[in-house]
């Protein structure tokens, strides 16, 4: 835990020194809201019984998605270069758990995507989308999001301990990245998908950190269709299945790239 | 089981038939048994692929072996790999050193992996920056380090800790020859004044030389040959010493025959060389006797077998590519 920390406060301390990593942190998500969400939204409003908020409101969690895997990504790059400059070394070394190394990695990725999250809702809130009036729902969102983030992270560390190329890396990171995004509910309702994309969804734990995102931070119940009724602890279930998984899985391949 | 140290009272490391096979097929360290006491710099010396990496991988608990066994400061490298952890400091063949972090930021938090208190890691990381001679460049990043500021950096951080064992894997690595015998006189002090046992691996001879009280030649996964330096290479017998001047050639060599201590005696083109069990301590007799022999000396040289010639008597290659 105290080691977990320390690499958590190296990551971390390693992005403020790097102004154009934090501005590019913070107006990327600004980007997405206004140039993606805004974009979709004319198209989706076009369509009846959709009114212009709902479909902001509906699609947030969705671009905070995005966002976090995005993130994540960006922590398993900075893990493969530290694997192939040799730093891991020193960790390895160093009498710390070997889970400790990926999770303060893990967890500087997910304390970058919370402050996006911010970004996130408060451009959101400009743009139209309703915010649920329940304060503890704005923190389970940010729990849903944290393990969403952990187990993303778990997988791109899993797949930057197992090649030692970066273009590599890329195209196994790419191949995950898309069905995970777009096989779920996070930019289009269930009901507007067929019923192989459904079933995909169903099994995809996006759908359910973003549907259990939406039942409690947003107030989209409405816009989310019937399809998405799925139970709050199931969501976070799901979630934090996702995460331990996802670390699980990054904890295998590390072990098995030191052997 | 966990919390047991056995006493080895003074053999910081001890192998008992230590190996290591990559991928089934590649047996990079092939039942290594070595016993290195405490208090002393032993170097592992041998070619690139010799295994000297693969065996201090498995002594600093990086990589498991394969099978056999191995003790470090008293801790088993397998079931209290923790232990050992806390016991060593290592440096690896690369640099390994964060670019964005400053070099007093990169000894912090290297002490701050082991645990150490901020009080006392401020104050070691300023003692050894300051030792190094790092003083001055503490607070910038490593990344404008020159290579020798960067390899005294890692000595530092390998120090930090007050490790029992120090691990340095080839610690001149990449450095021009002013800057490592630089390093070498570091390694000399600091070994000195804390009381510690360093296995260091090397693929220049003159290094292991310069540094160990112990050396064992390794090639291919295995030690082919341990001892002193000096044991070393007075097992490979007779010194050379060679002589060229004028006067009564013939009279001398036939009295340097006739001496018991004198090996051989070949001359070619005036030069005479005479094979003697040690060519310091006959010098002097030589000298004197081609006084009264009416040969009068204009040069002479005494040639020692090296390290070089003990690798090349036991493998038939040279140490270095030529």
């Amino acid at each position: 835990m105290k080691s977990t920390i320390l690499l958590w406060q190296k990551q971390m301390k390693k992005a403020i020194v790097h102004p154009e990593e934090i501005v590019g942190m913070l107006i990327q998500p600004i980007l997405w809201v206004i140039l993606f969400g805004v974009g979709m939204r004319s198209m989706m409003s076009t369509s009846p019984g959709n009114s212009n908020e709902d479909y902001m409101t509906f699609v947030i969690p969705g671009i905070i998605a995005l966002t976090a895997v995005g993130a994540a990504i960006t922590g398993g790059s900075t893990w493969l270069n530290e694997r192939l400059n040799g730093i891991v070394k020193e960790y390895l070394a160093a009498p710390i758990p070997r889970i400790s190394i990926l999770m303060g990695n893990a967890t500087s990725s997910v304390s970058k995507v919370l402050i996006q999250v911010l970004v996130i809702l408060i451009v959101g809130l400009f743009m139209g989308a309703r915010l649920s009036d329940n304060p503890i729902g704005w923190l389970g969102g940010f729990l849903l999001i944290a393990g969403f983030g952990i187990g993303f992270s778990g997988f791109a560390l899993s797949v930057a301990s197992s090649t030692d190329s970066s273009e590599g890396y890329h195209m196994m990171i790419f191949l995950l990245q898309l069905p995970l995004l777009f096989l779920s509910n996070s930019l289009y309702p269930l009901e507007s998908l067929p019923t192989w994309m459904r079933i995909g969804a169903y099994l995809n734990p996006t759908t359910y950190v973003v549907t259990g995102f939406r039942q409690i931070t947003l107030d989209s119940v409405p816009s989310m269709g019937p399809m998405a009724n799925i139970p709050l602890w199931l969501c976070f279930t799901v979630t934090f299945g996702f995460a331990v998984l996802g670390m699980y899985l990054a904890l295998k391949a590390f072990k098995k790239s030191i052997k | 089981m966990k919390e047991a140290r056995i006493d080895v009272s003074s053999t910081e490391i001890i192998t008992k038939d230590l190996s290591k096979t990559y991928d089934d097929t590649v047996r990079a360290v092939n039942n290594l048994s070595l016993k290195i006491p405490g208090n002393t710099i032993y170097a592992l010396l041998g070619p690139n692929g010799a295994g000297k990496t693969s065996t201090i991988s498995m002594l600093t608990t990086m990589t498991k072996p394969t099978s056999g066994s191995a003790m470090v400061a008293g801790y088993d490298i397998v079931q209290q790999a923790d232990r050992v952890r806390k016991q060593i400091g290592v440096t690896f063949q690369e640099i390994v050193l964060d670019p964005d972090l400053s070099g007093r930021e990169s000894l912090i938090f290297h002490a701050r992996l082991y645990g150490l208190e901020k009080t006392e890691r401020q104050k070691r990381a300023g003692e050894l920056l300051k030792l190094m001679e790092l003083e001055d460049a503490a607070d910038r990043k490593t990344k404008t380090y020159s290579g020798g500021m960067k390899r005294r950096l890692e000595l530092a951080r390998g120090l930090i800790t007050g490790p029992s064992v120090l691990f340095l894997d080839e610690p001149t690595q990449g450095l021009d020859p002013q800057n490592r015998t630089n390093i070498w006189d570091y390694i000399r002090d600091l070994k000195a004044s804390n009381n510690m046992t360093v296995l260091l691996t090397t693929h220049y001879m003159e290094e292991a030389e310069a540094l160990a009280d112990r050396v064992g030649i390794m090639d291919k996964g295995e030690i082919i040959i341990e001892g002193t330096p000096r044991e070393l290479v007075d097992q490979m017998g007779a010194d050379n010493i060679q002589i060229t001047g004028t006067g009564n050639k013939d009279s001398f060599e036939e009295r340097c025959k006739s001496l018991k201590y004198v090996q051989s005696v070949n001359s070619t083109n005036g030069l005479i060389q005479i094979g003697v069990d040690s060519g310091n301590r006959r010098l002097v007799e030589l000298i004197e006797l081609a006084n009264k022999s009416n040969y009068s000396i204009e040069d002479v040289s005494v040639s020692k077998p090296s390290l070089d010639d003990v690798f090349l008597k036991y493998t038939g290659r040279q140490l270095r590519d030529k």
